[in-house]
């Protein structure tokens, strides 16, 4: 299967071992982690199903939005550090919505209509946002040097999280929404909250591959990522195909949002910064700039931090965090080009 | 160089190191013996805007600061994990100047408290140098791995690192069933700043404690810790290794090939820079708060000390300085102020409200200084055309292009039809038996009008 | 008049310890693309030697293998029949490997003095704290590398810019001062990429005897990647060719002017037809 990417980025690792010693160890910490799966497994297999379904959950959540940040870093090489703090946003916007302006409150039938209309508007608002973040702020400096574009995205992560701060937004403390769930109770895992999870974001997955793969839109987004002087000769709107990526980027962290939010039912200025990062892990994991490898890398992550917290021996939910760092170092010293990367020379 | 000009030079080299010895001077006397005889009008609100414990938390936050620019400003390394330092030298003031785990022991070295008091007891200006060194050892970890990453990934890996390292004090008080840091309860009650030989002076305690007539004298302390750390970087920066850092800030590939180890001196802008961020995590822990817990330590930490490189003109030690104060005063007391004023001005009371904007303040002001005034308030006067030159992909220019390679065959000779014709013109002109092939000129433009 | 390749190649090429600067079958790959096959080439001491050949042959490659910022697929460089394999580009200019850039790549923000005493890095000892504390050494240090930079601005003609930021310099002074830095390596072979790009014909016969002087008067050996040939057939011992990634040809210039596989390679098949076609 060849896996869809947009652009990429082909580039040195840090640390060179001869092939064969990274291959090697690249199948022994496989064979690592696939050993420790299995040790969970038969220390408590009723906890570990547990695991695998909440990861399962949590994963989708993360490629949603590994797949927002690994589109707008395969086009134009920028780490959409607010990017998280987006998704944050959207779950407030969610909130808003579907509680107080729908009065959503026991999930159920009834809940479609008032889900379509938020995942409308959230999508739409994340899409807007990042638009405009592009448009006012990243496309001036497209020609700076990197440290610049990188800086503003630092900076308007912080913007994002002191809006959500405020008292009139979200206040500074962690705010828990009456959303209640019915339907079956597998090991703790609200399996109808599993299904809506998969039901939303397996098109909006597909979908993405569709646009980039097959559309008029899709292969400007991969010729600009490419070359954006090439694609420019050729007659491409550079500024509206990156436009585009972010809008779409934007509109996956707005569908996110509203699962987060319906999921968990609490809202919190920090949710972005954490989840944005273990998102951003996800896609270096499966090789930035590829479609398939977010989604890949998002369900991987999202299993390995389900079975650390809740596996038999795994290291605590107090660790999570330091673990997915951990990965992100180790996979940006030794293989940046995650799963589905090319290795080649670094591009010029 | 003529007298004249040599004495100007030597006038020039000393104004700012003269002017900040002033500035810390007056700093001290205000509050020790100048406010305490003024009138209430005067003496409140001056008090009110800057009172002690700002102008010691401006001068830490300085330190770090200068620490970081080390690294962001002098060598372009983007680090945003900073606060591991911090944290790391809060926590060595902690081991090292109190007693947080009912040890029955005793060790004593010169500290300034009660010989029976369990626990270790160092005094402070020794276990600065270690803390330092401490985090020079850290930085020289976390920067290895790092070396060969290109701008965005650094700054990610070095915020993980970071992200790490505070986790990993939250979770302190139960590594593998050891107690190593207390987690989250942090560490208190950590010893003063012992005076030695300075308490002879009449006046001056035998140690500071968290007293208000004790953190007047933190500011002689501090700004002395501060004037060190400018005079390290500033002479650094003014010889070889300076020197280097620069060249591989622009232009690194080019650095190496002129006989810069690109290795060692990437490892030593860490190492240098994170001394000095245990400097300021000792002053802190020992300083300001006077207990050390992992609530004080976070991103958001990084990224101000991060604005106050930017803001103040990355690679200028001054204005960062500068830049520092500016920002730990407006965090730290600045904006409470401003709303008071405010509030008294317009009825309505925004003391508390505008202390809370401070992430969307500072964020909005991370945005702006990007988008209008990249180089700082203070640019070096390379910083400026460092920041608005278009970014130098390595390879590039080196003559081979990877295209090159991959280019098949055909492509290729038509690209460099004209290049080739004008060689051969070039030949021809040599060689009175080549003739210029007008030929194949006319051919190729024919190919390429298609 | 042409000749196998291989023939004519053996005229220049000695060992790896009679020559400077020894390359032993060099390839460099690609990915698929082979970049440079099985180039082996020497440099004997003091000599002026030329690489030329058309655009793609593998000229800047191949030099870029020679200080470092490649590794060669196969094959192994000599630098006074010392083995390079690994070392670092920083390592290979302290044993006296230096070099100019095609598209000049000066310290743009640093004052002219300052680009050359980077150069010097290798050369100073002093470490951080012989700095911190200005110890006497270290003020003399600095103070001798001060005035080596000095001299080395006037030995290249640019005296006049001291004091200037680099980027403020003329094109032709940015290139002079290319060569000044590299010479503050005190390298044992200079590498130079394309240094009269840009210059007339004035300029290029300065540089011809810049050149010569440089190489009696410093004791290195030259290595140019010239289009130029005017400059090329001056100031050349000796011509190698390459095309395609191959050695077609070596020789003193006089060869190397009549070689027919040289001048295919320049003008194609039909060049050298037409050749043919007048002289009858």
């Amino acid at each position: 299967m060849t896996a869809v990417g947009v652009g990429g980025t082909r580039r040195k690792s840090a640390i060179r071992l001869g092939p064969v010693v990274e291959r090697i160890l690249g199948v022994v910490l496989l064979a690592l982690a696939a050993i420790w799966l299995v040790w969970n497994l038969l220390a408590d297999p009723t906890r570990f199903s547990g695991s695998v379904l909440i990861g399962l959950q949590n994963g989708l959540l993360y490629a949603l939005v590994a797949l927002g940040y690994t589109m707008v870093y395969g086009v134009i090489e920028l780490i959409n550090f607010a990017h998280g703090d987006l998704f944050m946003l959207a779950t407030i916007v969610a909130a808003a919505l579907m509680v107080s302006v729908l009065g959503v409150g026991h999930v159920g039938a009834v809940t479609l209509l008032p889900l379509v209309a938020a995942l409308v508007g959230c999508m739409a608002f994340g899409a807007a946002v990042n638009v405009s973040a592009e448009f006012f702020a990243y496309r001036r400096l497209r020609t700076a040097p990197r440290l610049a574009p990188l800086m503003t995205a630092v900076g308007l992560s912080f913007v994002f999280r002191g809006i959500a701060q405020q008292d009139y937004v979200n206040g500074s403390a962690q705010k828990n929404w009456p959303i209640e769930w019915g339907g079956p109770i597998v090991e703790g895992v609200y399996l109808y909250k599993l299904l809506l999870v998969a039901a939303v974001t397996t098109p909006l997955l597909l979908g993405m591959r569709y646009i980039v793969s097959r559309t008029k839109m899709g292969k400007a987004m991969r010729a600009v990522a490419q070359d954006q002087d090439a694609a420019r000769l050729v007659g491409i709107n550079v500024n509206g195909t990156i436009s585009f990526t972010f809008a779409l980027g934007g509109a996956l962290a707005g569908a996110a949002g509203v699962l987060y939010f319906l999921v968990q039912a609490q809202t919190y200025y920090d949710t972005g910064t954490q989840f944005g990062l273990i998102a951003f892990t996800a896609a270096v994991l499966g090789g930035i700039g590829n479609l398939t490898g977010a989604v890949v890398g998002g369900l991987a992550i999202g299993l390995i931090q389900s079975i650390n917290e809740g596996g038999a021996h795994g290291l605590g939910s107090n660790w999570s965090q330091s673990v997915v760092f951990l990965i992100l170092i180790v996979l940006m010293v030794f293989r940046p080009e995650g799963i589905f990367g090319r290795a080649s020379t670094e591009k010029v | 160089m003529p007298s004249t000009s040599r004495r100007r030079a030597w006038l020039s080299d000393y104004t700012w190191p003269l002017g900040y010895v002033a500035v810390i001077m007056f700093l001290f006397l205000l509050y020790q013996a100048i406010l305490p005889n003024l009138i209430d009008e005067v003496s409140g609100p001056v008090a009110a805007w800057l009172p002690v414990a700002t102008i010691n938390e401006c001068l830490m936050w300085a330190i770090m600061a200068l620490g970081l620019n080390v690294v962001v400003g002098y060598a372009g390394l983007l680090d945003l994990g900073y606060v591991a330092f911090w944290a790391l030298g809060g926590y060595t003031a902690g081991w090292l100047m109190a007693a947080p785990f009912n040890w029955s022991w005793n060790f004593h070295l010169f500290a300034p408290v009660a010989e029976t008091y369990p626990g270790t007891h160092i005094t402070f200006w020794l276990v600065i140098l270690i803390a330092g060194c401490l985090c020079a050892l850290l930085g020289v970890v976390i920067g290895g791995p790092t070396l060969r990453l290109r701008g965005d990934y650094l700054a990610l890996v070095t915020l993980g690192f970071g992200e790490v390292i505070t986790q990993f004090f939250r979770n302190s008080n139960d590594i593998d069933g050891y107690n190593v840091a207390n987690g989250d309860a942090g560490i208190p009650i950590i010893d003063p700043i012992g005076l030695g030989p300075f308490s002879l002076i009449k006046g001056v305690p035998a140690s500071l404690t968290n007293s208000g007539s004790d953190n007047i004298y933190k500011i002689l302390v501090l700004g002395a810790l501060l004037g060190l750390c400018l005079f390290v970087s500033l002479r650094i920066r003014g010889g070889r290794l300076g020197r280097a850092w620069l060249a591989i800030r622009e232009d690194q590939l080019a650095a190496s090939t002129m006989g810069v180890s690109l290795v060692r001196s990437k490892l030593l802008a860490y190492a240098v820079g994170a001394f000095f961020g245990g400097i300021g995590g000792v002053a802190n822990a020992a300083g300001i708060t006077g207990a050390v817990s992992p609530s004080g330590f976070d991103f958001s930490k990084s990224v101000l000390v991060l604005l106050m490189v930017v803001l103040g003109g990355m690679g200028n030690a001054w204005g960062v300085t500068i830049g520092a104060f500016l920002l730990a005063w407006l965090n730290s007391n600045g904006l409470r102020q401003i709303g008071v004023a405010v509030g008294a001005a317009s009825g309505k009371n925004l003391e508390a409200v505008l202390p809370r904007y401070n992430f969307l303040i500072l964020g909005l002001l991370l945005v702006l200084m990007m988008l209008f005034r990249r180089e700082g308030l203070l640019p070096e006067k390379r910083t400026k055309a460092l920041m608005t030159m278009p970014s130098r992909i390595e390879m590039e220019s080196v003559g081979a292009h990877i295209a090159e390679a991959e280019a098949k065959t055909k492509a290729f000779t038509e690209s460099t039809s004209d290049a080739d014709a004008e060689i051969a013109a070039s030949a021809s002109a040599v060689s009175p038996h080549l003739e210029p092939p007008p030929e194949r000129s006319a051919r190729s433009v024919k190919d390429t009008d298609r | 008049m042409s000749q196998p390749a291989t023939d004519a190649s053996r005229a220049g090429v000695h060992e790896a310890s009679a020559n400077v600067l020894y390359a032993d079958h060099i390839t460099i790959r690609f990915g698929g693309l082979v970049a440079v096959s099985d180039v082996s080439f020497g440099i004997p001491p003091r000599s002026i030697v030329s690489l030329i050949g058309p655009n793609g042959a593998g000229k800047t490659t191949f030099f870029n293998v020679m200080t470092g910022l490649y590794q060669a697929s196969e094959g192994t460089v000599y630098l006074d029949g010392r083995d390079l394999t690994g070392l670092k580009p920083n390592r290979r200019a302290a044993l006296g490997m230096a070099r100019t850039f095609q598209n000049i790549r000066l310290f743009n923000l640093m004052t002219v003095e300052e680009n050359i005493m980077v150069a010097m890095h290798t050369h100073l000892r002093s470490g951080v704290f012989s700095t911190v504390l200005r110890l006497p050494r270290q003020r003399r240090e600095e103070r001798a590398a001060a005035d080596a930079a000095r001299e080395l601005l006037h030995y290249v003609g640019i005296e006049k810019t001291q004091g200037e930021l680099a980027r403020n310099l003329a094109y032709g002074d940015q290139r002079r001062l290319e060569v000044a830095r590299a010479l503050a390596l005190r390298p044992r072979v200079l590498l130079l990429d394309e240094p009269t790009a840009g210059m007339n014909p004035r300029e290029s016969a300065q540089f011809n005897e810049f050149v010569h002087r440089v190489r009696d008067e410093k004791d290195l050996s030259v290595l140019l990647i010239e289009h130029d040939m005017s400059v090329i057939m001056k100031i050349s011992e000796r011509i190698t060719v390459m095309d395609h990634g191959h050695v077609i040809a070596e020789g003193p210039p006089e060869e190397i002017r009549n070689n027919q596989t040289v001048i295919e390679a320049y003008l194609g098949k039909a060049g050298g037809g037409a050749r043919k076609t007048t002289q009858s």
